[in-house]
């Protein structure tokens, strides 16, 4: 059995936003605001139609804010040596892609792929692309690595961490319309959790080592990874 | 792959659906998009600590870590799931739904219709839920595969999505009868009792005259004020209601036209309604289907149940489709002595003619409607030019000839109701001509 074409439904969304339009009132309640209806709605007021484009629109610009900051977090001051620069465009192109990813989600594949013209079939590789790659994890792979770059800098890296997860959860509710108030909900205190993690890694590293050797060094990695390994195993489900 | 069962009284969700899949379906789980993102984060924070050796980086990787951590799952490898359609089989354009509903609320649910050829969804097809309903429509008639739905599970968390596939049954789509309220009836019918007013007297309710009283008589029938005024007794005379024979005959060789209201589209919605027309008015209605592999036919009969039967003989005739074979005359069986033969045809084929010939010599009354609403491509060569009036003039002639043998040929074009073009048979008893 096939796999849908577009993520998340976005042709099959579309799809019932035709078929309401074509049958007038007959499904346009349940088609006309994107493709996630919940069960049980139906008697439910139907939100306006800019408020719920907003309601969706915002997460996806907050991932795209968010994957530009850390570029920028990450780039700054600019490095010419080494493979920083690589890093540098690897990260806005994968950013950039994700964004993109993000805004045409919802755009539909056609059923038949069939005589085509030329600009047409590039524009739906080029939508190809864009969903099978998983431009994300390459962004946050290659800030990583320019992060790397950098000389030793505790509170820059542990901001750059905070940045990252922000993005990877904006990315997560803009594409899964996941509702914020309950995710957050759920998980504050896992996020707390987290956040004490980074502030203590940050204070690990500014801490003086006890020698100048490798070991000294490796040593505050794994006590750092302990702790961590620690705190997932009693962290509250 | 579930099997299809009847639906069980008290369902899940009180799904009313006529096939409904049920079962323990197989849930393939993988790890989600957010998993592999935040993973991904995770393990590029611990390799870079572990190479460079800075435990900042490990801070880094610590919320990652603790987001996947914090995630139990439960991972069952079977669901129950219902998936039904409300309706096997449905006329053009008419409304029906697919009801899906899952039995474990655990998980976040969504379901995503990926609809077959030939069927427009009628609403959202992507429904986040424990239950839902897909509803649409078949735009032409056939056979359709609805398509299959694709069930999509998440846990709390988002982390793990296991994905189920339904394949779901075939519909059967009838044509849309076209409207038709009125009958052509002929003017001598058989000797069996029916609606229709016959010319000979008979035990009906339509009055016909009056004559002289001969013993026998009801005495009911009396006519007082007549016997006052001629002195004698006389008795009122009324019509016998009989029915007849009705055979439709539908050309299944040429389907021209643009799909949906091609020849063939218009002749199958022409022939259910005039089924439909005739089994009301307790006609006997049979259906001969021409088309290439030759002639198929169900014989004349009563009830409402013949109106599907003879939309199933009409549906599988499509199906049949072989090269070579020729026409032959017509089964004795198929065509009762003395029936009403319509036809629906766009009289392109050759063969079809010679056979509406054929039977207007060996004495059927028939009545011919022309469905043919196309013509060939406009082009503007001479040579184009000249074969379309060629083509129109044969046309004309195949009317011309037709019409000389004495068969009624009307035009109709899909749109407006059969009573319109069929009008000037249906005010009076067509008359038979041996």
């Amino acid at each position: 059995m096939s796999e849908p074409t577009v993520p998340e439904g976005g042709a099959a969304a579309a799809a019932g936003d035709r078929a309401a339009a074509a049958a007038g009132d007959r499904g346009a309640a349940a088609a006309g605001d994107g493709e996630t209806q919940p069960n049980g709605a139906a008697g439910l007021a139907p939100a306006p139609a800019n408020s719920a484009a907003a309601a969706a629109a915002a997460p996806r610009l907050a991932a795209v804010l968010l994957g530009v900051a850390c570029v920028a977090w990450t780039a700054t001051p600019l490095l010419h040596t080494g493979w920083g620069g690589t890093a540098l465009v690897v990260s806005i192109i994968a950013v950039t892609s994700g964004a993109l990813r993000l805004a045409l989600s919802e755009v539909p594949q056609p059923e038949d792929e069939y005589f085509l013209s030329a600009p047409v079939r590039a524009w739906l590789a080029f939508l190809a692309a864009l969903r099978a790659l998983p431009w994300e994890e390459i962004g946050v792979v290659a800030l990583i690595w320019l992060e790397v770059q950098h000389p030793s800098r505790p509170l820059h890296t542990a901001a750059l961490g905070a940045g990252l997860v922000a993005y990877v959860l904006a990315v997560h509710i803009g594409e899964s319309g996941a509702a914020t108030p309950e995710l957050f909900r759920r998980e504050w205190k896992v996020l707390v959790a987290g956040a004490c993690l980074l502030a203590l890694g940050a204070g690990l590293a500014m801490l003086p080592a006890a020698g100048p050797s490798a070991g000294s060094a490796l040593l505050r990695v794994l006590a750092a990874v302990a702790v961590v390994a620690a705190a997932v195993l009693v962290v509250p489900t | 792959m579930p099997s299809v069962i009847p639906n069980a009284p008290g369902s899940l969700h009180s799904v009313a659906s006529s096939a409904v899949l049920a079962e323990q379906a197989d849930v393939s789980w993988r790890p989600s998009r957010h998993a592999r993102r935040l993973l991904t984060l995770a393990a590029a924070g611990l390799l870079a600590a572990t190479i460079v050796r800075r435990p900042e980086f490990v801070g880094l990787a610590a919320p990652a870590l603790l987001l996947l951590g914090a995630a139990r799952p439960a991972r069952p490898p079977r669901v129950g799931v219902r998936v039904g359609v409300t309706a096997t089989r449905l006329y053009e354009e008419e409304l029906a739904a697919v009801d899906v509903a899952i039995a474990d609320d655990q998980f976040d649910a969504r379901w995503v219709l990926q609809a077959g050829r030939g069927i427009e969804p009628a609403s959202a097809t992507a429904v986040s839920g424990a239950a839902a309903r897909f509803t649409f429509t078949v735009p032409r008639w056939g056979r359709r595969q609805v398509g299959t739905v694709a069930l999509v599970l998440h846990d709390r968390w988002r982390l793990i999505e296991g994905r189920v596939s339904f394949k779901l049954p075939a519909v059967d789509c009838y044509p849309q009868p076209a409207l038709q309220r009125t009958r052509v009836v002929l003017s001598r019918l058989p000797n069996r009792l029916g609606e229709h007013s016959a010319r000979v007297p008979g035990e009906g309710t339509e009055f016909t005259g009056v004559r002289e009283y001969v013993p026998g008589d009801r005495q009911r029938a009396i006519n007082w004020p007549a016997s006052t005024r001629r002195g004698r007794l006389q008795v009122n005379t009324f019509a016998a209601e009989r029915s007849q024979d009705v055979v439709l005959l539908v050309d299944a060789t040429s389907d021209v036209g643009e799909p949906g209201t091609s020849a063939l589209d218009l002749g199958l919605r022409g022939a259910a309604g005039a089924a439909r027309a005739y089994l009301d008015a307790r006609d006997r209605v049979g259906v001969i289907m021409y088309q290439w592999g030759g002639a198929q036919w169900l014989a004349p009969s009563l009830g409402r149940r013949q109106v599907y039967k003879i939309i199933d003989a009409m549906l599988a005739a499509d199906a049949g489709w072989a090269r070579g074979a020729v026409f032959s005359r017509l089964p004795r069986a198929a065509l009762p002595p003395g029936a009403l033969v319509v036809a629906f045809s766009p009289l392109i084929d050759q063969r079809f003619v010679e056979a509406l010939r054929d039977m207007r010599e060996r004495g059927f009354s028939l009545i011919v409607v022309d469905v043919l609403n196309t013509e060939p491509p406009t082009r503007y060569s001479y040579a184009d030019v000249v074969a379309r009036r060629i083509w129109r003039m044969e046309q004309q002639a195949i009317r011309f000839s037709l019409r000389e043998l004495g068969v009624p040929l009307v035009r109709w074009d899909g749109e407006a109701p059969l009573d319109l073009p069929l009008a000037p048979y249906t005010r009076r008893p067509l008359v038979v001509r041996r």
